[in-house]
């Protein structure tokens, strides 16, 4: 009889998954969720239509003289690579904080044994490992033409990539063990575990002076307002995406689990 | 062209190509996670509407079987007291 009550990942119920039980009724998270991603989505474009409009180009090497372009005296190169920029720092601090949610969530599954903050982990990771691949495509791209190889063992791009190996490793432990209870408690821990890199990589262009990625999360980084807007639309646009995205994916899989009791209530 | 413009321009158009694709790639990867969540919503939502269905199906017969069991009774009973 215990084995009825038990839903698709094969754990107990969890006191949410109860409460819900045979309700349709959606809960405020999940009504402001298609709200928050529609949002999410118009920052994200603003930002981009904004960061090739009203930011300016930034200054990189010298030439040999000045010329007025604009009114302005301008003696350096431009530098469009740093267009990607506008995206690749949101896209990362966002993949950061969705990382920080799924330890959350993962530290109360630990203390609770309750499968809702499991599955709430669980989503939160998949969530940033879409952020962490959006990350990668765009430090390479820009890596590619401003550094001139597709790879450097910087140190940012390091941890970076070790975190990325154990995002994936979180879904590789997932699929290879059976036992939901011990699936749910290895993810937790390794989840953990994992989230122990994100301020590493948040902090070892200060810890390492010597890394060649530039620090652009400080008071004193020099963007000007019509850069910061742009950036600050992409990183709410981004933050927005992320959240709506994560209660879309939360609501199919509980409406997963309240399938597979229906198909259970069939049986019987 | 100027020769102080070009070099200030040097770096425009041979980046362009690296631009766009790193904005490709990112909207790219986000756009294959939304249309999997939009799958995936999509089958549950069905899988559950052909369920509900079913089972609505299956309460309505159980229903309609349990009316004439019902009425057999009485039919019965009817002919009992008439007999009596």
């Amino acid at each position: 009889m215990a084995q009825t009550n038990k839903n698709r990942r094969g754990q107990m119920p969890s006191r949410g998954q109860t409460a819900s039980r045979g309700q349709t009724a959606l809960s405020t998270a999940d009504k402001i969720a298609p709200v928050i991603l529609v949002l999410g989505a118009i920052l994200s474009v603003l930002g981009f239509v904004l960061a090739f409009t009203i930011a300016p180009p930034v200054n990189g090497a010298r030439v040999d003289g000045i010329a007025i372009i604009g009114d302005q005296m301008v003696g350096n190169q431009m530098l469009f690579s740093q267009k990607i920029f506008y995206f690749h720092m949101p896209v990362a601090i966002t993949s950061f904080l969705a990382l920080g949610v799924a330890a959350f969530y993962e530290i109360r599954y630990l203390m609770t044994k309750d499968s809702d903050y499991d599955l709430k982990a669980h989503l939160a990771t998949e969530v940033s490992l879409v952020f962490v691949v959006m990350v990668m495509f765009s430090g390479e791209m820009w890596e590619r033409f401003e550094w001139g190889v597709w790879w450097t063992w910087d140190p940012r791009l390091t941890t970076y990539f070790i975190l990325m190996l154990l995002v994936i490793g979180y879904f590789v432990l997932r699929a290879a063990v059976d036992d939901p209870e011990k699936r749910a408690s290895y993810a937790s821990v390794f989840g953990i575990i994992t989230f122990i890199d994100v301020p590493i990589c948040f902090m070892i262009t200060r810890l390492v002076p010597s890394s060649v990625h530039p620090t652009i999360f400080r008071t004193d980084s020099g963007l000007s307002t019509e850069m910061m807007i742009p950036l600050m639309c992409a990183m709410f646009g981004m933050l927005f995406i992320s959240y709506g995205l994560f209660r879309w994916r939360l609501r199919t899989e509980r409406a997963q689990e309240e399938l597979d009791r229906m198909k259970q209530t069939l049986d019987e | 062209m100027d020769p102080i413009l070009e070099q200030i321009y040097a770096t425009i158009l041979p980046s362009a190509p690296y631009v766009i694709a790193a904005y490709a790639l990112m909207w790219g990867a986000l756009l294959v996670y939304v249309i999997y969540a939009t799958v995936r919503m999509k089958k549950v939502e069905s899988q559950i509407a052909v369920l509900q269905n079913t089972l609505d199906k299956a309460t309505s017969t159980k229903t309609n079987s349990d009316f004439a069991a019902q009425t057999q009774e009485v039919q019965d009973e009817s002919e009992s007291i008439k007999k009596k």
